[in-house]
């Protein structure tokens, strides 16, 4: 009986599973992604935890995935051999970008190469005004030519995007339909289907990222529902999107473009659903790996989505205004802040005497030096062994080896006797300078955005973000945070609890009060049509599907545009009204301020969030776990000047449920492990989630 | 009482509290905004002082404008030092006292902990308007500070927590934008007050005393990192001159700059003085500004991780004399000595090319031509479209110039065709690379780019100021100068009409005007450049065949897709032969006779 759900998330390291029964009871296997073939790891890990659980793969009914391999793709430079094809005079919009560096005073910057090489860059002539008007026809001879000149230059997938194109797709169709007769079997994304809104550059660039990963996607697809079938796996396999919503695999196929950021974005997911359940309305998710940590925001029940963003752009270096790197892609993505702080971090001292905690990492391998797989440079993890706060002697119930003195002589070497203080003070040191560069990726996802921290809850999973979580939570005034099980799997669980979604959009470009309610109308109604027939193809009933509507609007002559959301229901003249008054609040909520009545607000594009809610099983509330047999043990662990070295309860997540514990206490669990500094109070909700109190109620 | 004592974590964990102070007001700045300047351009900077008016953080910063803080504070400090209370808040844009240009409003706040002053938060912002006689009072032919708009003296703005009411009316009566100045100018006391409120968590965490000597460590921590990279490079004084092609107003008369870079173990010393006397254009700069670019263009060349602070400016001594282009005085008109800053940064990574060859690219594209169209729709409804475009870097001793890309001493975001298009009434017909421009060299200089734009309304005027039409950008150790820019004008009627490099004329529909920024500076014997670099740069259309038969030796294979290896060599040694050199030349540039007055 087809009564499993199973969630699978691909790391560079690790590949999780988690299987879900009906009665929401968890699964979780970890295995080791096999590199040179990631759909491996995900059919012979999948048949050994169903086999240990004397489960079949006819019992799987759906499977549902998050994965790296499209923006891999883009940082290696393994894409496809691309071709474009653009307007005449145009065919440098890619390579210009948009003029900016990443970075300041630094003649050792380069530009990423494009994605596309410039002789295969061609051009056509033919022009369309802003307004969609032709003021030159499209030259079909030309368009004949360059796609001959394409094909002997034996591309993979062909990129159309003309100016204005977001105003009249006519030239992009025909060339399109061009390509198509004289290769039906040619990968194609053209810009008017892909992103139907204004400025080239980001149009361009989201095009042809689309087409670079494309064939690189349907490989990895169609082997991977290949091995699953060899599986007896033979249910639907949907894909987490950037934007935190699932798609079946033959649409993350056709539009990879929304599969890019994968990765991160079912951890954030897993919060938001967390936070639902438990009645939070606002909580910050932060996700702390080996090399990374990212923050996000759920507000009202809500994930926080950015418009556009940059892959391959390397992480937050300080302050987000420094953009330029990386390949911009418009399309919405979950607003995840990123900074290099992970276990792996490697701490030093720069030449003025001063400890530095990354952003350079040990990566997995050769890893901290206490795995003693050939680290040589002091990391966080080996200070967080020091501390007392990871066990000493292994990790993942005894899989990993852990060898503490190795991190205290190499702490005491390279850290402590440099700085003229002692190794506990020195790893302590270390571990609040990485909380320190971590709480500015939560600050720039909440106080950057207006919103104050301090209102909000802080969910911590991922294999570190619960070591740090309580401490970094009390610095920033957060008062609870939440510990979910499985902490450390918890991206996979999160796919559990996503929906099918699909983001749709128009350019627009209208002042509010001259709008014409019944264009607008035909506008809206166009959108939505197109969205139920996707979703309808994925077999949802319309029961199952739920339209948000959400506008972009800016004060004309402003560049930037803010998102508001857009009443359901018909659209009238109020509706046009409300959106101008819409739009001026959330513009004094982010920005401070808004102009008068006179300054004219214009409509910049139509959105339209469509989902389609699963309606198999979603997870009943989970039990607490067994109290364990056995007592708690205990260890000395460091907690700064102030305290020093302090006996610390070492738990099982299990010990929390006979009672309300006060910190010092260490929970100590397959996948991660929990620190509570002293003085905070911290138990079992009724959903086993670890509730750690930072400040006395 | 004894000093506090300091822990290196402690350190660590302040310093990166107080940047994100900084930082912070940066961001401010940046939300609250209503200009495109400030939003696309980034040109502001924010900053954070210790009680003595010492830069101790710099939040998100502009190159240019490094060291200008420091002297506005200072002017400030001169007038008001011994008033100075709670609720204060100063501005200044005299350029003669503080400032810089009109557009550049500085704003202070002090922030007293306890009655005691502690701290200073400032910040910088470039306004769209400041009155005078041109629109965004940037004009670069006027000759007198008095056509330029208003200057704002040292001003107590807030009078212990009370608006100066005089002064916003004044400003709001003289600004042809009231509403965005006044608005930029809130966005840039909200980041005052964000500065102020964190500081006091600062303080309240770690004690005022404490803080005290926190920021002062800070400053030595950076002067110490700063200092022992100076020390790296070689001792010796390193000379170099440029031009720019004029100051706009006398024509065809180049305009000179010139610094003497004097680096002495852990000192460095950069002295303008030879620069030109003080010019009738708006290209003059000042003291500030100087000391913004001798700061930029030292960070550029030193692996410097230290906060930039007055930490680092006690290594780094600026010399102007008053009375030059590098040191104006009143009554000198300020307010395009951006291409000034561009030529002479140009100018110290020249001498710095000397100094230390393998660290410092070869001459870039100028500095960003700034292309205004402004009129009038129908309606009497105005228009204003301005642009500042950038468009490629100098060649390095490592790597070729990159193509199309902000010069280093500002960091400006190009606009978007199709939205200048759906918003001003132009047409841009390309918007390209433009082939064989960049100086050949072992490694090229970048490529630049050509905006063709059609005027679609009645009439406009058109105001364009940039350079390097007449004085290329140098090529290095045998690299060859970049290609010149260039301005044309296709009248409606056919007429073809050749420009200098500063202009205003009026345009009419249908008349094409087209922009070319110069190329940027190769770096080494082109001959010495690998053949799969020219070939690649020949297959992808940026270097033609027939520039890779003469300034590279490289002959193309009968296929037209290799190259033919023994042609190639016999080709090499024909031009090593006629070129007779016996080492590389330091440097190549070459000048092209102004256009005589006929454009005009």
């Amino acid at each position: 009986m087809k009564n499993i759900r199973v969630g699978v998330d691909i790391g560079g390291t690790f590949t999780d599973i988690v299987i879900m029964d009906k009665t929401g009871e968890i699964i979780t296997k970890k295995v080791s992604s096999t590199v040179d073939n990631y759909a491996r790891a995900i059919s012979t890990g999948l048949a050994a935890a169903l086999g240990e659980h004397g489960l079949a793969g006819g019992d799987v009914a759906e499977v549902l995935h998050g994965t790296t391999v499209a923006s891999n793709a883009i940082l290696e430079m393994k894409g496809a051999r691309t071709g474009l094809i653009t307007t005449k005079g145009f065919r440098d919009v890619l390579e210009l970008r948009l003029l900016r560096m990443p970075k300041l005073y630094d003649l050792h910057w380069d530009k990423p190469p494009t994605l596309v090489s410039r002789e295969l860059r061609l051009e056509v002539t033919e022009r369309i005004d802003a307004k969609g008007k032709v003021l030159a026809p499209l030259d079909m001879d030309e368009v004949d030519a360059v796609i001959d000149q394409l094909l002997a230059e034996k591309v993979e997938a062909i990129s159309v995007c003309l100016l204005h194109a977001y105003a009249n797709d006519a030239h992009e169709i025909a060339i399109r339909d061009a390509i198509r007769r004289k290769a039906p079997e040619m990968v194609l994304s053209v810009s008017s289907e892909v992103l139907p809104e204004i400025k080239e550059y980001e149009r361009t660039s989201t095009t042809v990222i689309n087409s670079y990963v494309k064939p690189i996607v349907g490989r990895y697809l169609t082997s991977l529902i290949g091995d699953l079938k060899s599986i007896e796996v033979t249910s639907p396999l949907l894909l987490m999107q950037s934007n935190g919503g699932l798609t079946p695999a033959e649409t993350a196929a056709e539009m990879p473009v929304h599969i890019i950021e994968s990765g991160p974005a079912a951890g954030v997911i897993g919060a938001q659903s967390l936070a639902r359940r438990a009645g939070l309305d606002k909580v910050i998710s932060f996700d702390m790996g080996g090399t990374t940590a990212k923050a996000a925001l759920v507000e009202d029940g809500k994930v926080s989505r950015a418009e556009e963003y940059s892959v391959g752009g390397g992480i937050m270096i300080g302050s987000r205004l420094m953009s330029g790197a990386g390949y911009a892609l418009k399309v919405p993505a979950i607003d995840l802040a990123e900074v290099g702080a992970g276990g792996g971090s490697i701490i030093a001292v720069d030449a003025g005497g001063v400890p530095q905690v990354g952003p350079e990492s040990a990566g997995s391998f050769p890893g901290p030096v206490c795995y003693g797989l050939g680290g040589t440079e002091p990391t966080i993890t080996d200070a967080n062994v020091v501390l007392g706060y990871i066990n000493p002697t292994h990790l993942a119930g005894g899989s990993v080896k852990l060898d503490a003195a190795k991190s205290h002589a190499v702490l005491r070497e390279k850290v402590a006797s440099k700085l003229g203080v002692g190794v506990a003070h020195a790893a302590y040191g270390a571990h609040l300078v990485a909380a320190a560069n971590m709480i500015r990726a939560i600050k720039a996802v909440s106080s950057e955005r207006g919103r104050d921290p301090r209102e909000f809850g802080l969910v911590a999973f991922g294999g570190n973000g619960p070591l740090f979580a309580a401490g970094m939570a009390r610095s920033l005034g957060i008062r609870t945070v939440i510990v979910p099980p499985a902490a450390g799997v918890f991206s996979s669980v999160g796919l559990l609890f996503s929906d099918v979604e699909y983001h749709l959009s128009r350019s627009y470009r209208q002042v509010i009060g001259t709008l014409d309610t019944a264009a607008l109308v035909a506008a809206w109604n166009a959108l939505e049509s197109q969205a139920r027939d996707k979703l309808h193809a994925d077999g949802f009933t319309d029961a199952q599907i739920v339209l948000t509507r959400t506008a972009k609007l800016h004060y004309r002559g402003q560049a930037y545009e803010l998102t508001v959301p857009m009443p359901d229901g018909p659209i009238t003249a109020e509706t046009a009204a409300h959106l101008g008054d819409a739009f001026g609040d959330e513009h004094e909520r982010t920005y401070g301020h808004r102009a008068g009545p006179e300054e004219p607000v214009e409509l910049v594009s139509l959105n339209l969030s469509a989902s389609g809610e699963l309606d198999t099983m979603r997870g009943a509330g989970r039990k607490a776990p067994p109290i364990p047999a056995d007592p708690p043990g205990e260890r000395q662990a460091y907690f700064g000047t102030t305290h020093g070295w302090m006996p610390t309860p070492i738990l099982l997540r299990g010990h929390l449920a006979e009672r309300v514990w006060t910190g010092p206490v260490i929970v100590e669990e397959y996948d991660c492990t929990c620190v509570v500094p002293p003085g905070m109070a911290v138990a079992l909700d009724e959903y086993g989630n670890i509730v750690i109190r930072t400040v006395a109620d | 009482m004894t000093e506090p004592t300091i822990d290196p974590f402690e350190f660590e964990l302040f310093k990166n509290a107080l940047l994100s102070v900084a930082d912070e007001m940066a961001l401010t700045v940046h939300r609250t905004t209503y200009s495109a300047v400030l939003r696309d351009n980034l040109d502001y900077s924010t900053a954070f002082f210790d009680a003595k008016g010492r830069l101790v953080a710099q939040g998100f910063s502009l190159p240019g404008h490094l060291g200008s803080m420091p002297t506005a504070l200072a002017a400030i400090m001169r007038r008001f030092g011994d008033t100075m209370k709670p609720g204060d808040i100063f501005a200044l844009n005299d350029p003669f006292d503080g400032g810089m240009h009109l557009p550049d409003l500085f704003v202070f706040q002090p922030i007293f902990i306890d009655g005691v002053l502690m701290a200073f938060a400032g910040s910088i912002s470039h306004h769209t308007d400041m009155g005078g006689r041109v629109a965004g009072s940037n004009a670069a032919d006027s000759t007198e500070i008095y056509q330029e708009g208003i200057r704002v003296p040292v001003l107590r703005i807030f009078d212990g927590g009370v608006p100066n009411d005089t002064f916003f009316a004044f400003i709001e009566k003289n600004v042809r934008v009231p509403a965005k100045v006044a608005g930029d100018i809130r966005a840039q006391l909200a980041a005052c007050h964000i500065a102020d409120a964190a500081f006091r968590e600062l303080c309240a965490q770690y004690g005022p005393p404490k803080v005290e000597r926190l920021m002062a460590e800070l400053l030595d921590y950076s002067e110490r990192l700063a200092r022992a990279e100076i020390a790296k490079l070689p001792d010796g004084v390193f000379t170099f001159e440029d031009w720019l092609d004029d100051d706009g107003i006398e024509r065809g008369k180049p305009v000179p700059i010139k610094v003497a870079i004097e680096k002495r173990g852990d000192s460095i010393r950069f002295d303008w003085t030879g620069s030109a006397p003080q010019v009738k254009g708006a290209l003059n700069a000042t003291l500030s500004f100087a000391k913004s670019v001798s700061y930029c263009a030292l960070i550029s060349i030193i692996d410097n991780a230290a906060p930039n602070n007055d930490g680092v400016f006690r290594a780094v001594e600026v010399v102007a004399p008053l009375g030059t282009i590098v040191n104006c005085t009143l009554p000198a008109s300020v307010a395009a000595r951006g291409l000034t800053g561009f030529r002479m940064i140009d100018v110290a990574f020249g001498a710095l090319a000397k100094m230390v060859p393998d660290r410092v690219f070869a001459c870039s594209d100028g500095g960003n031509s700034n292309i205004s169209i402004g009129g009038y729709y129908a309606d009497k409804t105005p228009y204003i479209y301005c642009d500042f475009t950038c468009a490629a870097w100098g060649a390095r001793p490592w790597a070729d110039g990159i193509d199309g890309n902000s010069n280093i001493f500002a960091n400006m975001a190009g606009q978007s065709v199709e939205v200048t298009e759906a918003e001003q009434p132009v047409l841009i017909e390309d918007y390209e690379i433009l082939a064989d421009r960049g100086g050949a060299g072992k490694y090229r200089g970048g490529m630049p780019y050509r905006r063709t734009y059609r005027f679609l309304e009645e009439e406009a005027s058109l105001s364009v100021r940039s350079d390097r039409r007449d004085i290329r950008p140098y090529g290095l150790y045998g690299g060859a100068p970049g290609a010149p820019s260039f301005n044309y004008i296709t009248r409606a009627g056919g007429q073809q009409e050749l420009y200098p490099s500063k202009f205003s004329t009026l345009l009419r529909r249908g008349d094409v005007f087209v922009h070319e920024i110069a190329g940027a500076g190769g770096w080494g014997d082109p001959l010495e450049r690998e053949v799969a670099r020219v070939m690649k740069d020949v297959r992808q259309g940026l270097v033609s065949v027939a520039a890779a038969r003469d300034l590279y030796g490289v002959i193309l294979s009968a296929n037209g897709t290799s190259a033919d290896e023994a042609a190639t060599a016999t080709q090499r040694a024909t031009l090593r032969k006629a070129r007779g050199w016996t080492e590389a030349p330091f440097v190549q540039r070459e000048e092209i006779a102004p256009l005589a007055a006929a454009a005009e």
